[in-house]
């Protein structure tokens, strides 16, 4: 008998656990589950729709319907699941017409997802008051955008900054609220985050830190936010402060959850019920720098896990050793990233850290067209390995931060990173790179 | 150049509703996966086909083509003899990605009964087949 694989979940999660579970498997009954009625779809480029540098929201579907034929996987859309029977190995379901189903498993995979956090102000509920998460949130936040005048976002992480440039493109007065005293707390460090607010606020984005959304005003609909003593006009307000773990089936199954909330797994992306497996934003990860659990709720993060369950789930072998949860974006034209601790997590860790920083050019300086490049080198003093990199600038961001990935990975050490070998040519870099030159500022704090 | 949606489609052969196409060359034909397929799979890394001599039967796998984020069995479009392989898309699997219907061919078969070309369909049905795919999806 062909073995069953039943994946809960269909995006970035759901759907590369299907496909490495068929590259493993290729008899195995795949059925992927989703309460959406469209899957496949990429969750990141939504606020890129909303500027216009993506046309259509349709286009974000990274995988039509012909794909999942192709593959032989079956799919149930609209379809939730309500409860996990781990002895009997089963799962039961419900469709958008009410019927039940009760559909066993050998082997179940966990892409559940998270949702976004809302915290409890007055006037949350109110009509022009959302989340981004799906389509559905994309597309009536497009609807929105077309006759509002002014837009505030609650929260400066990555998709509230990303959300509230594409509000300014879009010609809303637009500002963003955090509530703690920087922009990508999660991110960066504050003098790096300065910069950025520096150039948010030079393109015309308000930015106010420090200060929390009090209250949301209006009747049925919202006309504003209240921040402090100051009353904001709204007429669309994007919530942007989190997402929480999907972790509701996890309990009656007594699937265990980690200290972050998230599902636990072994390295194998197996959860403490045998053959029940996690992957993506409902599952925790392993840090490689602290060897702590961590929420990497990162479209890069979601795919790896995915290939390590949907193999294991079809019978292969496959480990996921951990993140530094990479990320990068380009604001405005600021293109920004980081790998690893920042100094400040490093330090509430207990890691006395070593820091090197320097500001360069991402051509010779001579060079027409030259733009200015932060980096930010974090070491960890006593071992003077490489624990963290952060770097804001014009361009060639995502390269550096996967070559400071991989520097941390492979356990480069301060002084080997300042030996490092590196390429130039006028029109592409300086003869120093960059991080060349950050280490040899750390190194100089020490000799 | 028959195009739907931009799949190419292309007159003169036959085609299998899992995404192979069949050219009859004399006694023999000639066999490939589709423009559509090769779209679907996208970056193609991996071909696994049988070796000359080996008995393929229509309807029934006789290998695999593999792409980063899939995989998808080859299905024999008809019965036969393999008489000869395309030992360059071993090498060379982008080649199924860049000319499908050309350079990207796998095998050419010896059929036991050219009659079994009735099962599949002409271009016009399989112009017709591609939109009605296009359609449910």
């Amino acid at each position: 008998m062909p073995r069953r694989i039943v994946i809960v979940g269909a995006h970035a999660a759901g759907v590369d656990a299907a496909a490495a579970a068929r590259k493993t498997d290729r008899t195995a009954e795949i059925t992927l589950i989703s309460k959406e009625r469209r899957i496949g779809y990429s969750r990141c480029g939504i606020p890129f729709v909303f500027g216009g540098h993506i046309p259509r929201f349709d286009d974000l579907i990274v995988y039509p319907p012909t794909y999942y034929k192709m593959m032989k996987l079956n799919l149930k859309l609209e379809t939730t699941v309500t409860s996990i029977n781990k002895d009997a190995k089963t799962i039961g379901t419900v469709d958008k017409a009410g019927n039940t189903e009760i559909l066993p498993y050998d082997s179940l995979i966990l892409a559940t997802g998270a949702s976004p956090f809302v915290p409890p102000i007055k006037g949350r509920e109110k009509q022009g008051v959302f989340v981004v998460r799906t389509l559905e949130d994309g597309e009536q936040i497009d609807a929105a955008i077309k006759t509002a005048k002014n837009a505030v976002v609650i929260g400066a992480g990555l998709i509230g900054l990303e959300v509230a440039i594409a509000f300014v493109e879009r010609g809303l007065q637009t500002t963003v609220v955090e509530l703690l005293p920087q922009t990508l707390p999660a991110m960066l460090d504050e003098d790096m985050a300065k910069i950025v607010q520096t150039k948010l606020e030079e393109k015309g984005l308000r930015v106010i830190v420090g200060s929390g959304v009090s209250e949301i005003l209006g009747g049925e609909k919202v006309t504003g936010v209240v921040v402090g003593e100051e009353q904001i006009p709204a007429d669309i307000v994007v919530v942007a402060t989190g997402i929480r773990v999907n972790n509701q089936l996890t309990q009656e199954a007594g699937i265990a959850l980690g200290e972050t909330k998230g599902i636990k797994t072994n390295m194998r992306m197996e959860t403490n019920v045998k053959d029940i497996y996690a992957a993506g934003d409902c599952a925790e990860s392993m840090n490689l720098v602290t060897h702590r659990p961590l929420l990497c709720q990162l479209g890069t993060i979601a795919v790896r896990h995915a290939k390590v369950a949907g193999t294991n789930a079809a019978g292969g072998y496959a480990v996921y050793p951990g993140c530094l949860g990479s990320s990068v974006s380009r604001l405005f034209d600021l293109e920004i990233g980081a790998t690893g601790l920042t100094e400040f997590m490093a330090n509430k860790s207990g890691i006395p850290t070593l820091v090197g920083t320097i500001s360069s050019k991402t051509k010779a300086e001579y060079y027409p067209g030259a733009l200015s490049i932060k980096v930010k080198l974090i070491f960890d003093k006593e071992s003077e390995l490489l624990i963290g990199g952060q770097v804001v600038g014009g361009e060639e961001v995502t390269q550096r931060i996967n070559s400071l990935s991989f520097a941390i990975q492979k356990q480069m050490t301060l002084r080997e990173l300042v030996k490092a070998d590196t390429a130039y040519a006028p029109p592409l870099n300086e003869t120093w790179e960059p991080m060349v030159l950050a280490a040899e500022t750390a190194l100089r704090r020490i000799r | 150049m028959v195009k739907v949606n931009g799949y190419d489609v292309p007159e003169g052969l036959y085609y299998s509703k899992d995404y192979e196409w069949v050219k009859v060359e004399g006694d023999k034909v000639r066999v490939g996966i589709t423009d559509f397929a090769q779209k679907q799979l996208r970056e193609i890394v991996y071909v696994e086909i049988p070796s000359a001599g080996t008995a393929v039967k229509q309807n029934e796998p006789y290998g695999t083509v593999e792409s980063v984020k899939s995989v998808s069995d080859l299905v024999a479009p008809i019965s036969g003899a393999v008489e000869q392989i395309n030992e360059e898309v071993q090498s060379k699997p982008e080649l199924l990605n860049e000319a499908p219907f050309n350079n990207g061919w796998l095998l050419v078969i010896k059929p036991t009964n050219m009659d079994e070309l009735k099962n599949l369909m002409n271009a016009a049905q399989a112009v017709e087949w591609h939109k009605s795919l296009l359609k449910e999806g």
